[in-house]
Protein backbone atom coordinates (compact mmCIF):
# COMPACT_ATOMS: atom_id res chain seq x y z
CA UNK A 1 0.00 0.00 0.00
CA UNK A 2 2.73 2.39 1.03
CA UNK A 3 4.62 1.61 -2.14
CA UNK A 4 1.52 2.41 -4.20
CA UNK A 5 1.12 5.77 -2.52
CA UNK A 6 4.80 6.47 -2.99
CA UNK A 7 4.54 5.49 -6.65
CA UNK A 8 1.58 7.79 -7.11
CA UNK A 9 3.39 10.68 -5.44
CA UNK A 10 6.45 10.13 -7.62
CA UNK A 11 4.27 10.20 -10.71
CA UNK A 12 2.55 13.43 -9.70
CA UNK A 13 5.88 14.97 -8.77
CA UNK A 14 7.48 13.94 -12.08
CA UNK A 15 4.55 15.40 -13.99
CA UNK A 16 4.83 18.59 -11.97
CA UNK A 17 8.55 18.83 -12.69
CA UNK A 18 7.98 18.44 -16.43
CA UNK A 19 5.21 21.06 -16.32
CA UNK A 20 7.38 23.53 -14.41
CA UNK A 21 10.21 23.04 -16.88
CA UNK A 22 8.03 23.45 -19.97
CA UNK A 23 6.19 26.35 -18.37
CA UNK A 24 9.44 28.15 -17.57
CA UNK A 25 10.73 27.86 -21.11
CA UNK A 26 7.43 29.06 -22.58
CA UNK A 27 7.16 31.93 -20.08
CA UNK A 28 10.72 33.03 -20.70
CA UNK A 29 10.32 33.00 -24.47
CA UNK A 30 6.88 34.62 -24.25
CA UNK A 31 8.12 37.40 -21.98
CA UNK A 32 11.09 38.04 -24.23
CA UNK A 33 8.93 38.13 -27.36
CA UNK A 34 6.30 40.43 -25.82
CA UNK A 35 8.95 42.86 -24.57
CA UNK A 36 11.38 42.61 -27.44
CA UNK A 37 9.39 42.17 -30.65
CA UNK A 38 8.20 45.80 -30.84
CA UNK A 39 11.78 47.00 -30.94
CA UNK A 40 12.87 44.46 -33.55
CA UNK A 41 13.41 45.88 -36.99
CA UNK A 42 15.91 47.17 -39.45
CA UNK A 43 16.73 50.17 -37.25
CA UNK A 44 17.63 48.03 -34.24
CA UNK A 45 20.30 46.21 -36.22
CA UNK A 46 21.51 48.76 -38.74
CA UNK A 47 20.46 52.11 -37.24
CA UNK A 48 20.33 54.77 -39.92
CA UNK A 49 22.79 53.06 -42.25
CA UNK A 50 21.69 51.33 -45.44
CA UNK A 51 21.64 47.53 -45.01
CA UNK A 52 23.82 46.85 -48.05
CA UNK A 53 26.34 49.51 -47.07
CA UNK A 54 26.57 48.02 -43.57
CA UNK A 55 26.94 44.41 -44.69
CA UNK A 56 29.53 45.32 -47.32
CA UNK A 57 31.35 47.29 -44.60
CA UNK A 58 31.12 50.52 -46.62
CA UNK A 59 29.64 52.48 -43.74
CA UNK A 60 30.08 51.94 -40.05
CA UNK A 61 26.95 51.31 -37.94
CA UNK A 62 27.00 53.41 -34.78
CA UNK A 63 23.45 53.12 -33.46
CA UNK A 64 22.57 49.51 -34.26
CA UNK A 65 23.43 46.00 -33.14
CA UNK A 66 25.18 44.95 -36.34
CA UNK A 67 28.73 45.24 -34.93
CA UNK A 68 27.67 43.35 -31.79
CA UNK A 69 26.16 40.53 -33.88
CA UNK A 70 29.33 40.34 -35.95
CA UNK A 71 31.42 40.38 -32.76
CA UNK A 72 29.42 37.60 -31.12
CA UNK A 73 29.54 35.49 -34.28
CA UNK A 74 33.32 35.93 -34.56
CA UNK A 75 33.93 35.14 -30.93
CA UNK A 76 31.73 32.01 -31.05
CA UNK A 77 33.08 30.65 -34.33
CA UNK A 78 36.73 31.31 -33.43
CA UNK A 79 36.64 29.98 -29.88
CA UNK A 80 34.58 26.89 -30.73
CA UNK A 81 36.82 26.42 -33.78
CA UNK A 82 39.83 26.50 -31.50
CA UNK A 83 38.27 24.27 -28.86
CA UNK A 84 36.95 21.55 -31.22
CA UNK A 85 40.26 20.08 -32.43
CA UNK A 86 41.84 20.20 -28.98
CA UNK A 87 38.72 18.97 -27.18
CA UNK A 88 37.95 16.17 -29.62
CA UNK A 89 41.55 14.95 -29.61
CA UNK A 90 41.63 15.00 -25.80
CA UNK A 91 38.34 13.06 -25.79
CA UNK A 92 39.78 10.48 -28.20
CA UNK A 93 42.83 10.11 -25.99
CA UNK A 94 40.71 9.68 -22.87
CA UNK A 95 38.47 7.07 -24.42
CA UNK A 96 40.86 5.14 -26.63
CA UNK A 97 44.39 5.43 -25.28
CA UNK A 98 44.35 6.40 -21.61
CA UNK A 99 44.70 3.74 -18.92
CA UNK A 100 42.05 3.53 -16.22
CA UNK A 101 44.35 5.45 -13.87
CA UNK A 102 45.02 8.19 -16.45
CA UNK A 103 41.30 8.47 -17.12
CA UNK A 104 40.71 9.12 -13.43
CA UNK A 105 43.46 11.73 -13.10
CA UNK A 106 42.74 13.63 -16.31
CA UNK A 107 38.99 13.26 -15.81
CA UNK A 108 39.32 15.00 -12.47
CA UNK A 109 41.31 17.79 -14.15
CA UNK A 110 38.63 18.31 -16.80
CA UNK A 111 35.92 18.34 -14.15
CA UNK A 112 37.84 20.99 -12.20
CA UNK A 113 38.25 23.04 -15.38
CA UNK A 114 34.51 22.68 -16.08
CA UNK A 115 33.77 23.90 -12.56
CA UNK A 116 35.91 27.05 -12.68
CA UNK A 117 33.63 30.14 -12.72
CA UNK A 118 33.84 32.03 -15.99
CA UNK A 119 34.87 35.23 -14.21
CA UNK A 120 37.99 33.43 -13.01
CA UNK A 121 38.77 32.27 -16.53
CA UNK A 122 38.22 35.88 -17.64
CA UNK A 123 40.67 37.04 -14.98
CA UNK A 124 43.16 34.44 -16.19
CA UNK A 125 42.82 35.76 -19.76
CA UNK A 126 43.19 39.33 -18.52
CA UNK A 127 46.34 38.43 -16.57
CA UNK A 128 47.72 36.71 -19.66
CA UNK A 129 47.11 39.85 -21.70
CA UNK A 130 48.83 41.99 -19.05
CA UNK A 131 51.78 39.59 -19.02
CA UNK A 132 52.18 39.79 -22.79
CA UNK A 133 51.79 43.58 -22.65
CA UNK A 134 54.49 43.87 -20.02
CA UNK A 135 57.08 41.39 -21.23
CA UNK A 136 56.52 40.82 -24.94
CA UNK A 137 54.84 43.68 -26.71
CA UNK A 138 53.73 47.04 -25.35
CA UNK A 139 51.08 47.23 -28.10
CA UNK A 140 49.28 44.14 -26.86
CA UNK A 141 46.11 44.68 -24.85
CA UNK A 142 42.89 42.75 -24.15
CA UNK A 143 41.43 41.93 -27.55
CA UNK A 144 39.43 39.44 -29.59
CA UNK A 145 42.29 36.90 -29.55
CA UNK A 146 42.46 36.88 -25.74
CA UNK A 147 38.69 36.40 -25.47
CA UNK A 148 38.79 33.60 -28.02
CA UNK A 149 41.51 31.69 -26.16
CA UNK A 150 39.88 32.21 -22.76
CA UNK A 151 36.46 31.10 -24.04
CA UNK A 152 38.05 28.08 -25.68
CA UNK A 153 39.38 27.08 -22.25
CA UNK A 154 35.91 27.59 -20.82
CA UNK A 155 34.25 25.17 -23.25
CA UNK A 156 37.06 22.62 -23.68
CA UNK A 157 35.80 20.33 -20.92
CA UNK A 158 32.33 20.09 -22.50
CA UNK A 159 33.74 18.99 -25.83
CA UNK A 160 36.28 16.61 -24.29
CA UNK A 161 33.80 14.99 -21.96
CA UNK A 162 31.06 14.54 -24.57
CA UNK A 163 33.56 13.15 -27.08
CA UNK A 164 34.85 10.71 -24.49
CA UNK A 165 31.35 9.69 -23.44
CA UNK A 166 30.18 9.26 -27.04
CA UNK A 167 33.17 7.06 -27.90
CA UNK A 168 32.93 5.00 -24.73
CA UNK A 169 29.21 4.56 -25.29
CA UNK A 170 29.83 2.54 -28.47
CA UNK A 171 29.31 -1.16 -27.90
CA UNK A 172 31.91 -3.87 -28.41
CA UNK A 173 30.11 -4.90 -31.60
CA UNK A 174 30.82 -1.53 -33.18
CA UNK A 175 34.34 -1.32 -31.75
CA UNK A 176 35.38 -4.74 -32.98
CA UNK A 177 33.77 -4.73 -36.43
CA UNK A 178 36.58 -2.90 -38.21
CA UNK A 179 39.37 -4.25 -35.99
CA UNK A 180 38.37 -7.79 -36.91
CA UNK A 181 38.63 -6.81 -40.58
CA UNK A 182 42.23 -5.72 -40.16
CA UNK A 183 41.84 -2.04 -39.28
CA UNK A 184 44.56 -0.45 -37.19
CA UNK A 185 43.53 1.36 -34.06
CA UNK A 186 43.77 4.74 -35.77
CA UNK A 187 41.81 3.55 -38.83
CA UNK A 188 39.14 2.22 -36.50
CA UNK A 189 38.88 5.58 -34.74
CA UNK A 190 38.62 7.62 -37.94
CA UNK A 191 36.57 5.29 -40.12
CA UNK A 192 34.16 3.84 -37.57
CA UNK A 193 34.24 5.20 -34.04
CA UNK A 194 34.26 8.94 -34.75
CA UNK A 195 31.57 8.84 -37.47
CA UNK A 196 29.39 6.80 -35.12
CA UNK A 197 29.94 9.33 -32.31
CA UNK A 198 29.24 12.44 -34.33
CA UNK A 199 25.86 13.12 -32.81
CA UNK A 200 27.24 12.83 -29.28
CA UNK A 201 30.21 15.03 -30.08
CA UNK A 202 27.90 17.54 -31.72
CA UNK A 203 25.78 17.82 -28.62
CA UNK A 204 28.95 18.88 -26.80
CA UNK A 205 29.71 21.39 -29.53
CA UNK A 206 26.19 22.79 -29.33
CA UNK A 207 26.64 23.22 -25.58
CA UNK A 208 29.93 24.97 -26.28
CA UNK A 209 28.35 27.28 -28.86
CA UNK A 210 25.64 28.29 -26.40
CA UNK A 211 28.18 28.83 -23.65
CA UNK A 212 30.42 31.01 -25.85
CA UNK A 213 27.51 33.04 -27.17
CA UNK A 214 26.05 33.85 -23.77
CA UNK A 215 29.18 34.35 -21.74
CA UNK A 216 29.66 37.90 -20.50
CA UNK A 217 32.11 37.54 -17.63
CA UNK A 218 35.03 36.30 -19.73
CA UNK A 219 34.67 38.81 -22.55
CA UNK A 220 34.16 41.76 -20.17
CA UNK A 221 37.66 41.21 -18.84
CA UNK A 222 39.34 40.25 -22.08
CA UNK A 223 38.48 42.72 -24.79
CA UNK A 224 34.81 43.55 -25.33
CA UNK A 225 33.88 47.23 -25.40
CA UNK A 226 30.66 49.18 -25.90
CA UNK A 227 31.63 50.68 -29.26
CA UNK A 228 34.27 49.19 -31.48
CA UNK A 229 32.54 48.60 -34.78
CA UNK A 230 32.94 45.40 -36.78
CA UNK A 231 35.88 43.36 -35.44
CA UNK A 232 38.69 44.10 -37.88
CA UNK A 233 41.54 42.11 -36.36
CA UNK A 234 42.24 39.48 -33.76
CA UNK A 235 44.27 42.08 -31.89
CA UNK A 236 41.48 44.66 -31.77
CA UNK A 237 38.53 45.25 -29.46
CA UNK A 238 35.05 44.16 -30.47
CA UNK A 239 31.40 44.37 -29.47
CA UNK A 240 29.18 41.48 -28.40
CA UNK A 241 25.45 40.94 -27.85
CA UNK A 242 25.52 39.66 -24.25
CA UNK A 243 27.70 42.58 -23.23
CA UNK A 244 25.31 44.99 -24.95
CA UNK A 245 22.37 43.42 -23.09
CA UNK A 246 24.32 43.72 -19.84
CA UNK A 247 25.25 47.36 -20.12
CA UNK A 248 21.89 48.47 -21.56
CA UNK A 249 20.06 46.82 -18.68
CA UNK A 250 22.38 48.37 -16.11
CA UNK A 251 22.70 51.85 -17.65
CA UNK A 252 19.58 52.52 -19.72
CA UNK A 253 18.34 56.08 -19.75
CA UNK A 254 14.83 55.58 -21.15
CA UNK A 255 12.28 52.85 -21.86
CA UNK A 256 13.21 52.65 -25.54
CA UNK A 257 16.80 51.79 -24.69
CA UNK A 258 15.68 49.05 -22.35
CA UNK A 259 13.41 47.68 -25.08
CA UNK A 260 16.38 47.52 -27.44
CA UNK A 261 18.03 45.32 -24.79
CA UNK A 262 15.15 42.87 -25.09
CA UNK A 263 15.46 43.08 -28.85
CA UNK A 264 19.15 42.25 -28.53
CA UNK A 265 18.25 39.23 -26.37
CA UNK A 266 15.94 37.93 -29.11
CA UNK A 267 18.67 38.45 -31.69
CA UNK A 268 21.15 36.59 -29.46
CA UNK A 269 18.72 33.66 -29.31
CA UNK A 270 18.35 33.88 -33.09
CA UNK A 271 22.12 33.83 -33.62
CA UNK A 272 22.36 30.74 -31.39
CA UNK A 273 19.49 29.10 -33.27
CA UNK A 274 21.26 29.67 -36.59
CA UNK A 275 24.51 28.20 -35.22
CA UNK A 276 22.67 25.18 -33.76
CA UNK A 277 20.95 24.64 -37.09
CA UNK A 278 24.30 24.72 -38.88
CA UNK A 279 25.66 22.19 -36.38
CA UNK A 280 22.60 20.03 -37.04
CA UNK A 281 23.16 20.19 -40.81
CA UNK A 282 26.80 19.18 -40.36
CA UNK A 283 25.68 16.29 -38.15
CA UNK A 284 23.28 15.05 -40.83
CA UNK A 285 25.91 15.40 -43.52
CA UNK A 286 28.65 13.59 -41.59
CA UNK A 287 26.45 10.85 -40.16
CA UNK A 288 25.37 9.98 -43.71
CA UNK A 289 22.06 8.69 -45.01
CA UNK A 290 22.31 5.13 -43.67
CA UNK A 291 19.88 4.42 -40.88
CA UNK A 292 20.79 3.12 -37.43
CA UNK A 293 21.32 -0.58 -36.83
CA UNK A 294 18.12 -2.45 -36.12
CA UNK A 295 17.61 -4.26 -32.88
CA UNK A 296 15.97 -7.42 -34.23
CA UNK A 297 16.77 -9.44 -37.27
CA UNK A 298 14.81 -11.92 -39.30
CA UNK A 299 15.67 -14.03 -42.29
CA UNK B 1 40.88 -36.85 -40.32
CA UNK B 2 43.77 -36.68 -42.77
CA UNK B 3 43.92 -32.96 -43.17
CA UNK B 4 47.10 -31.34 -41.97
CA UNK B 5 47.08 -29.19 -38.88
CA UNK B 6 46.45 -25.48 -39.52
CA UNK B 7 46.33 -23.99 -36.04
CA UNK B 8 48.28 -25.20 -33.02
CA UNK B 9 47.51 -23.92 -29.53
CA UNK B 10 50.31 -24.59 -27.06
CA UNK B 11 50.02 -24.48 -23.29
CA UNK B 12 47.60 -21.58 -23.42
CA UNK B 13 46.44 -19.98 -20.21
CA UNK B 14 44.09 -17.03 -20.15
CA UNK B 15 42.81 -15.10 -17.19
CA UNK B 16 40.47 -12.20 -16.71
CA UNK B 17 40.67 -10.05 -13.60
CA UNK B 18 43.15 -12.66 -12.33
CA UNK B 19 40.48 -15.39 -12.57
CA UNK B 20 41.64 -18.17 -14.90
CA UNK B 21 39.34 -18.82 -17.86
CA UNK B 22 41.54 -21.44 -19.58
CA UNK B 23 44.50 -23.27 -18.15
CA UNK B 24 47.27 -25.04 -20.08
CA UNK B 25 45.27 -25.75 -23.20
CA UNK B 26 46.90 -27.73 -26.01
CA UNK B 27 44.85 -28.11 -29.17
CA UNK B 28 45.27 -28.67 -32.92
CA UNK B 29 42.81 -27.53 -35.56
CA UNK B 30 42.79 -29.23 -38.93
CA UNK B 31 42.96 -27.37 -42.21
CA UNK B 32 39.91 -27.23 -44.47
CA UNK B 33 37.64 -28.59 -41.76
CA UNK B 34 34.93 -27.17 -39.57
CA UNK B 35 35.70 -27.44 -35.89
CA UNK B 36 32.72 -26.66 -33.70
CA UNK B 37 33.10 -25.39 -30.15
CA UNK B 38 30.14 -25.95 -27.86
CA UNK B 39 29.55 -25.65 -24.18
CA UNK B 40 27.57 -23.73 -21.58
CA UNK B 41 27.26 -19.95 -21.71
CA UNK B 42 29.88 -17.90 -19.94
CA UNK B 43 32.68 -20.47 -20.18
CA UNK B 44 34.61 -18.34 -22.65
CA UNK B 45 33.81 -19.77 -26.08
CA UNK B 46 33.84 -16.35 -27.69
CA UNK B 47 36.92 -15.39 -25.70
CA UNK B 48 38.70 -18.44 -27.07
CA UNK B 49 37.99 -17.30 -30.65
CA UNK B 50 39.34 -13.84 -29.83
CA UNK B 51 42.63 -15.44 -28.74
CA UNK B 52 43.12 -16.67 -32.30
CA UNK B 53 42.93 -13.19 -33.86
CA UNK B 54 44.18 -11.20 -30.84
CA UNK B 55 40.92 -9.30 -30.56
CA UNK B 56 40.89 -9.83 -26.78
CA UNK B 57 43.81 -7.44 -26.38
CA UNK B 58 41.61 -4.37 -26.26
CA UNK B 59 40.08 -5.69 -23.01
CA UNK B 60 41.66 -4.32 -19.87
CA UNK B 61 42.53 -6.75 -17.04
CA UNK B 62 43.00 -9.70 -19.40
CA UNK B 63 46.20 -11.75 -19.50
CA UNK B 64 47.39 -14.57 -21.73
CA UNK B 65 50.30 -16.97 -21.61
CA UNK B 66 51.28 -19.67 -24.07
CA UNK B 67 51.57 -19.77 -27.83
CA UNK B 68 49.29 -19.90 -30.84
CA UNK B 69 50.84 -21.00 -34.14
CA UNK B 70 49.21 -20.88 -37.55
CA UNK B 71 50.51 -22.38 -40.76
CA UNK B 72 50.90 -19.65 -43.39
CA UNK B 73 52.52 -20.46 -46.75
CA UNK B 74 54.11 -23.59 -45.31
CA UNK B 75 55.64 -21.77 -42.36
CA UNK B 76 54.55 -21.94 -38.75
CA UNK B 77 53.97 -18.39 -37.54
CA UNK B 78 53.59 -17.39 -33.91
CA UNK B 79 50.65 -14.98 -34.06
CA UNK B 80 51.84 -13.23 -30.91
CA UNK B 81 55.34 -12.86 -32.36
CA UNK B 82 56.78 -9.89 -34.21
CA UNK B 83 56.63 -11.27 -37.75
CA UNK B 84 52.90 -10.71 -38.19
CA UNK B 85 51.19 -7.39 -37.39
CA UNK B 86 47.72 -7.46 -35.86
CA UNK B 87 46.00 -6.03 -38.96
CA UNK B 88 47.80 -8.58 -41.17
CA UNK B 89 46.87 -11.38 -38.79
CA UNK B 90 43.21 -10.34 -38.84
CA UNK B 91 43.17 -10.35 -42.63
CA UNK B 92 44.44 -13.94 -42.53
CA UNK B 93 42.12 -14.91 -39.66
CA UNK B 94 38.69 -13.42 -40.41
CA UNK B 95 35.92 -13.22 -37.86
CA UNK B 96 32.13 -13.15 -38.03
CA UNK B 97 30.13 -12.15 -34.98
CA UNK B 98 26.94 -13.36 -33.33
CA UNK B 99 24.85 -10.39 -34.46
CA UNK B 100 25.41 -9.20 -38.03
CA UNK B 101 27.50 -6.03 -37.81
CA UNK B 102 27.51 -4.27 -41.16
CA UNK B 103 28.91 -0.74 -40.96
CA UNK B 104 26.44 2.12 -41.52
CA UNK B 105 27.19 2.46 -45.21
CA UNK B 106 26.18 0.88 -48.50
CA UNK B 107 26.61 -2.82 -49.31
CA UNK B 108 29.38 -1.93 -51.75
CA UNK B 109 31.22 0.24 -49.25
CA UNK B 110 30.95 -2.45 -46.60
CA UNK B 111 32.56 -4.89 -48.99
CA UNK B 112 35.23 -2.39 -50.08
CA UNK B 113 36.05 -1.45 -46.48
CA UNK B 114 38.70 -4.13 -45.76
CA UNK B 115 40.35 -3.31 -49.10
CA UNK B 116 40.29 0.41 -48.34
CA UNK B 117 42.11 -0.34 -45.08
CA UNK B 118 44.99 -1.81 -47.05
CA UNK B 119 45.07 1.17 -49.41
CA UNK B 120 43.72 -0.74 -52.41
CA UNK B 121 41.92 1.79 -54.60
CA UNK B 122 42.06 0.46 -58.18
CA UNK B 123 38.37 0.24 -59.00
CA UNK B 124 38.46 -2.69 -61.40
CA UNK B 125 40.43 -4.82 -58.94
CA UNK B 126 38.22 -3.81 -56.00
CA UNK B 127 35.08 -4.59 -58.00
CA UNK B 128 36.41 -7.98 -59.04
CA UNK B 129 37.27 -8.92 -55.48
CA UNK B 130 33.90 -7.75 -54.18
CA UNK B 131 32.01 -9.69 -56.82
CA UNK B 132 34.00 -12.85 -56.13
CA UNK B 133 33.48 -12.64 -52.36
CA UNK B 134 29.75 -11.96 -52.70
CA UNK B 135 29.42 -14.99 -54.99
CA UNK B 136 31.31 -17.15 -52.50
CA UNK B 137 28.88 -16.04 -49.79
CA UNK B 138 25.80 -16.91 -51.89
CA UNK B 139 24.78 -13.26 -51.85
CA UNK B 140 25.65 -11.91 -55.30
CA UNK B 141 22.32 -12.66 -56.97
CA UNK B 142 20.37 -11.04 -54.17
CA UNK B 143 22.34 -7.80 -54.01
CA UNK B 144 23.88 -7.26 -57.43
CA UNK B 145 21.20 -4.71 -58.38
CA UNK B 146 21.36 -2.75 -55.17
CA UNK B 147 25.02 -2.62 -54.23
CA UNK B 148 24.76 1.07 -53.42
CA UNK B 149 21.79 0.74 -51.06
CA UNK B 150 22.31 0.81 -47.32
CA UNK B 151 23.40 -2.53 -45.87
CA UNK B 152 20.73 -2.11 -43.18
CA UNK B 153 18.07 -2.63 -45.85
CA UNK B 154 19.04 -6.32 -46.06
CA UNK B 155 17.35 -9.02 -43.99
CA UNK B 156 19.18 -10.42 -40.98
CA UNK B 157 20.34 -13.54 -42.86
CA UNK B 158 21.53 -11.43 -45.80
CA UNK B 159 23.35 -9.09 -43.43
CA UNK B 160 25.14 -12.04 -41.86
CA UNK B 161 26.13 -13.37 -45.28
CA UNK B 162 27.32 -9.85 -46.14
CA UNK B 163 29.52 -9.98 -43.04
CA UNK B 164 30.89 -13.36 -44.11
CA UNK B 165 31.50 -12.00 -47.63
CA UNK B 166 33.21 -8.94 -46.15
CA UNK B 167 35.53 -11.20 -44.19
CA UNK B 168 36.17 -13.30 -47.34
CA UNK B 169 37.16 -10.30 -49.43
CA UNK B 170 40.56 -10.24 -47.70
CA UNK B 171 41.00 -13.92 -48.67
CA UNK B 172 41.46 -15.22 -45.12
CA UNK B 173 42.87 -18.68 -44.52
CA UNK B 174 41.00 -19.13 -41.29
CA UNK B 175 37.46 -17.98 -40.50
CA UNK B 176 36.22 -17.71 -36.92
CA UNK B 177 32.45 -17.63 -36.48
CA UNK B 178 30.87 -16.80 -33.15
CA UNK B 179 27.36 -18.31 -33.08
CA UNK B 180 26.75 -17.00 -36.60
CA UNK B 181 23.14 -18.16 -36.79
CA UNK B 182 21.86 -17.47 -33.30
CA UNK B 183 20.08 -14.24 -34.26
CA UNK B 184 18.50 -15.76 -37.38
CA UNK B 185 15.42 -17.86 -38.13
CA UNK B 186 15.69 -21.48 -39.26
CA UNK B 187 15.57 -20.72 -43.00
CA UNK B 188 18.29 -18.11 -42.90
CA UNK B 189 20.37 -20.30 -40.58
CA UNK B 190 20.25 -23.24 -42.96
CA UNK B 191 21.53 -21.11 -45.86
CA UNK B 192 24.47 -20.07 -43.69
CA UNK B 193 25.14 -23.69 -42.70
CA UNK B 194 25.31 -24.74 -46.36
CA UNK B 195 27.59 -21.82 -47.02
CA UNK B 196 29.98 -22.79 -44.23
CA UNK B 197 30.25 -26.35 -45.50
CA UNK B 198 31.09 -25.00 -48.96
CA UNK B 199 33.70 -22.63 -47.54
CA UNK B 200 35.77 -25.54 -46.24
CA UNK B 201 37.44 -25.69 -49.65
CA UNK B 202 38.92 -22.25 -49.10
CA UNK B 203 39.35 -21.84 -45.37
CA UNK B 204 39.74 -23.52 -42.05
CA UNK B 205 36.62 -22.78 -40.03
CA UNK B 206 36.09 -22.66 -36.28
CA UNK B 207 32.45 -22.19 -35.33
CA UNK B 208 31.09 -21.54 -31.86
CA UNK B 209 27.59 -22.96 -31.65
CA UNK B 210 25.00 -23.59 -28.98
CA UNK B 211 22.99 -25.93 -31.15
CA UNK B 212 24.04 -29.57 -31.00
CA UNK B 213 21.98 -30.46 -34.08
CA UNK B 214 23.77 -27.76 -36.03
CA UNK B 215 27.11 -29.10 -34.81
CA UNK B 216 26.26 -32.61 -35.94
CA UNK B 217 25.16 -31.29 -39.35
CA UNK B 218 28.21 -29.22 -40.22
CA UNK B 219 31.17 -30.01 -37.98
CA UNK B 220 34.03 -32.37 -38.78
CA UNK B 221 35.28 -32.14 -35.23
CA UNK B 222 33.47 -30.91 -32.13
CA UNK B 223 34.97 -29.72 -28.89
CA UNK B 224 33.11 -29.02 -25.70
CA UNK B 225 34.34 -26.28 -23.44
CA UNK B 226 34.23 -27.40 -19.85
CA UNK B 227 35.66 -25.69 -16.80
CA UNK B 228 38.99 -24.21 -18.01
CA UNK B 229 39.59 -26.73 -20.79
CA UNK B 230 38.25 -28.58 -23.82
CA UNK B 231 36.85 -32.10 -24.15
CA UNK B 232 36.18 -33.86 -27.43
CA UNK B 233 32.48 -34.48 -28.08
Amino acid sequence: MNIRILGGCLRVFSWGAVLVLTGSVLMLLGYLLVKGVPSLGRDLIFGQVDVLDAVLLKKRVFDGLFPAIAGTLSVVVLSVGLAIPVGVCAGIYMSEFATVFQQRVFGLMFDILAGIPSIVIGLFGFSGAIFIHKYISKDFRPCLAVSVVALAFLVLPYITRTTQAALQGLGDQTRQAALALGATRVQNIFYVLLPRSVSGILSGIILAIGRCAEDTAVIMLTGVVATAGIPGSLLGSYEALPFYIYYISSQYTDAAELMSGYGAAIILLGVCAVLFFLAFLIKRHVAGPAGPARGRFHG
Amino acid sequence: MDNPVKIRVENLTFSYHQTPVFEHINLDFNAHAITAITGPSGRGKSTFLSLLNRLWESQPFAKMEGKVWILLDGQWVDIYGKTLSKPDLRRKVGMVFQTPNPLPMSIYKNMAFPLKLTGMTEKALVDAKITAALRQAFLWDEVKDRLHDSAFGLSGGQQQRLCIARALVSQPEILLLDEPTSSLDAGAASVIEDLLVRLKERCTLIVVSHYLDQVSRIADTALKLEARGFLPV
